[in-house]
């Protein structure tokens, strides 16, 4: 094994810049192989990261037609907390249910300092509808709602923006001209499949939101937190069944509300990725399938230019397989170096790719915000690297080395 | 040790048209024997030999090699008898570009199955032909003399009991021609059987045994005292 690596490496050695060639299409290929791991499972990434912001087991109404995920639209007043207690009432499976309404973004002043965010009108019930609970101090309560307090719970990101170091809890921040009291501030939850930062958030008591804050008879959303997860898709058709009925929606006429659930959404994500993966994966069949073309045909060019080689090895005892494995581990040297460099190429590649800003959101206050696709680097890549690369490497090499064993020797020597 | 009984060979050229080039050789060359082989060219002195050094397989006849039928051999067998029993020097010298004097001569190590420290016999092997200066050269960095002489150390190396050698001072200027002949004769006097190929009367004068062929055939036999 040693004897047919060293010979191998001697006989590549000579001829480096046909080693170089040979190589090339390899370790575009592999790199590109590389790459397609490393940013489909850097998506994944993302897409797990944003199921698990958005919520397992979750089921959510926004108001508003349209087949986009995202805020809810804030001019359509058809959802209703009674659509709430219809669901609770008749749909099976769900556990906790919360209606709430969504003001998409609004100024929230602290002092001279200033942010701006969604503000959502919450009962307590919200928590376990969303399995999101405070970090510090309290949640927003009944007797909030009953009083219509002036109450608020805030975000992390909220609470880092205006407050700093500083501890939020007894302080007065100013919504839409009201005075409200921090009460509270939410665990972090990250950013949801949609990109957005669900830590910038202000929760304030539904009634005073409604009554008092934007004067408004509906609401925005209904989270629902389903106990059996197999149940998810029958409780999403029967709870669009319910609203459709509720709403008066005929056949054919456009839903006036939305309901997603983490199956739709992953579903979603995958066929944005699936789109991508499957153009780089027909890129690298295509350079691996063109560098083993390649290969082969620089290995006939060479076994033809080393012909009295052979017949030399062969007069001093080579015997047919000799010849035979030394062609052949050349080959494979070839691919399997080339397997390694494409690999290390790929994950550089992979790496500079995931710093390159896709797309600059403008975030709060002018700050620019940038999207990259972002990579992860395992060990997959080296695995495949290197099947593809041994498989390649027999595939290319293994006529040219019948062909170099089968030389008669006496032939061969004439060159 | 080398018998030939009967020894044909006949090549087909262009599809029907066979030319035989052997026509029915008888020969026996014994252990320690220095013999030289006289045809002119294309007379099939080199197919001999080919045959001789089981690089080639007869048509017809017996070939035994210490007691074997090298005629009825497999490829692999061959091989190895090549590798064990069997040295060549060549005319060109062929040895392998871009690969050191060392590396020439490690060659035939390579594909013997035993375990032996291959760099160590073969530096060995060059230093017994004065060229232990001289074991990184590249064959292109060496004088023809030179690299005749790294062709011989590889012949050498695996201590074959036959050397077979096919018009070696072919190539080389009269100075290197004695020097390369004085090694041969050395070689013989330490016991190798030595077989060496040529049409120059000089260089087969120093054999103690001269066969002369044409048309394929023994014309002469002639023992000699060296």
């Amino acid at each position: 094994m040693t004897k047919i690596v060293n010979l191998a490496l001697k006989g590549l050695t000579k001829y480096k810049m046909r080693t170089f060639l040979m190589m090339l299409g390899i370790i575009i290929g592999i790199a590109t192989l590389t790459v397609i791991v490393s940013i489909s499972k850097g998506a994944q990434m993302k897409i797990m990261k944003g199921i698990r912001s958005f919520g397992t087991n979750a089921v959510l109404v926004s108001a508003g037609g349209g087949k986009m995920f995202g805020p809810p639209d804030e001019d359509t007043t058809s959802l209703r907390i009674e659509d709430a207690d219809a669901i609770k009432e008749s749909v099976k499976g769900v556990k906790h249910i919360a209606a709430f309404t969504v003001s998409v973004s609004q100024d929230i002043i602290y002092g001279n300092k200033n942010t701006t965010s969604p503000v959502l009108g919450v009962t307590p019930e919200w928590m376990d509808a969303w399995q999101w609970y405070v970090d510090k101090g309290e949640y927003i309560s009944d007797d909030d709602n009953a009083s219509m307090s002036k109450n608020a719970v805030i975000g992390q990101t909220v609470a880092r923006e205006l407050f700093g170091d500083q501890n939020p809890i007894g302080e007065t921040i100013r919504i839409n001209n009201t005075n409200f009291k921090v009460i509270g501030i939410m665990a972090h939850r990250g950013t949801s499949p949609m990109g957005m930062d669900m830590d910038r958030r202000v929760f304030v008591p539904r009634t005073t939101a409604m009554r008092k804050l934007f004067n408004i008879d509906h609401v925005g959303m209904i989270r629902m937190y389903i106990e059996d997860e197999s149940k998810l898709q029958e409780v999403t058709m029967n709870v669009t069944a319910l609203l459709k009925e509720r709403h008066h929606i005929t056949a054919g006429q456009e839903d006036d509300f939305r309901v997603t659930n983490t199956v739709k959404m992953s579903m979603m994500a995958k066929g944005v990725s699936k789109t991508l993966r499957t153009f780089l994966i027909l890129l690298s069949v295509i350079s691996l399938g063109v560098g083993g073309i390649v290969i082969a045909n620089i290995m006939f060019i060479s076994v033809n230019e080393r012909k009295k080689e052979i017949g030399i090895r062969r007069a001093f005892g080579a015997r047919a397989k000799d010849i035979m494995n030394q062609f052949l581990g050349e080959a494979l040297l070839v691919t399997v170096s080339g397997g390694v460099l494409g690999t290390l190429l790929g994950l550089a590649v992979s790496k500079i790719v995931s710093m390159i800003p896709l797309a600059t959101a403008i975030g709060p206050m002018g700050k620019k915000k940038m999207m990259t696709m972002p990579a992860v680097i395992s060990w997959e890549p080296f695995v495949l690297a290197f099947l593809f690369s041994v498989i390649i490497g027999v595939l290319a090499g293994i006529q040219p080395a019948k062909k170099a064993a089968a030389m008669d020797p006496v032939e061969a020597m004439r060159g | 040790m080398i018998e030939l009984k009967g020894i044909t060979k006949t090549y087909r050229k262009n599809g029907s048209l066979e030319v035989s080039v052997l026509k029915g050789i008888d020969l026996e060359i014994k252990k320690g024997e220095f013999v030289a082989i006289m045809a002119p060219s294309g007379m099939g002195k080199s197919t001999l030999m080919n045959i001789i050094g089981c690089l080639d397989k007869p048509t017809g006849g017996e070939y035994l090699l210490d007691g074997a039928a090298v005629d009825k051999m497999n490829d692999d067998d061959l091989s190895r008898t090549r590798n064990k029993k069997i040295g060549f020097v060549f005319q060109s010298f062929n040895l392998l570009p871009k690969t050191t004097a060392l590396e020439n001569v490690e060659l035939p190590l390579i594909y013997a199955s035993d375990d032996i420290d291959v760099k160590a016999k073969a530096k060995a092997a060059l230093e017994s032909v004065g060229l232990g200066e001289r074991i990184n050269h590249m064959p292109s960095e060496l004088s023809g003399g030179q690299q005749q002489r790294v062709a011989i150390a590889r012949a050498l190396v695996n201590d074959p009991a036959i050397i077979l050698a096919d018009e070696p001072t072919g190539n080389l200027d009269t100075a290197s021609s004695e020097e390369v002949m004085n090694i041969f004769k050395r070689l013989n006097q330490n016991g190798r059987t030595i077989i060496l190929v040529t049409h120059e009367p000089d260089i087969a004068g120093h054999a103690k045994r001269i066969i002369r062929l044409k048309d394929g055939q023994v014309v002469s036999d002639e023992r000699r005292a060296a």
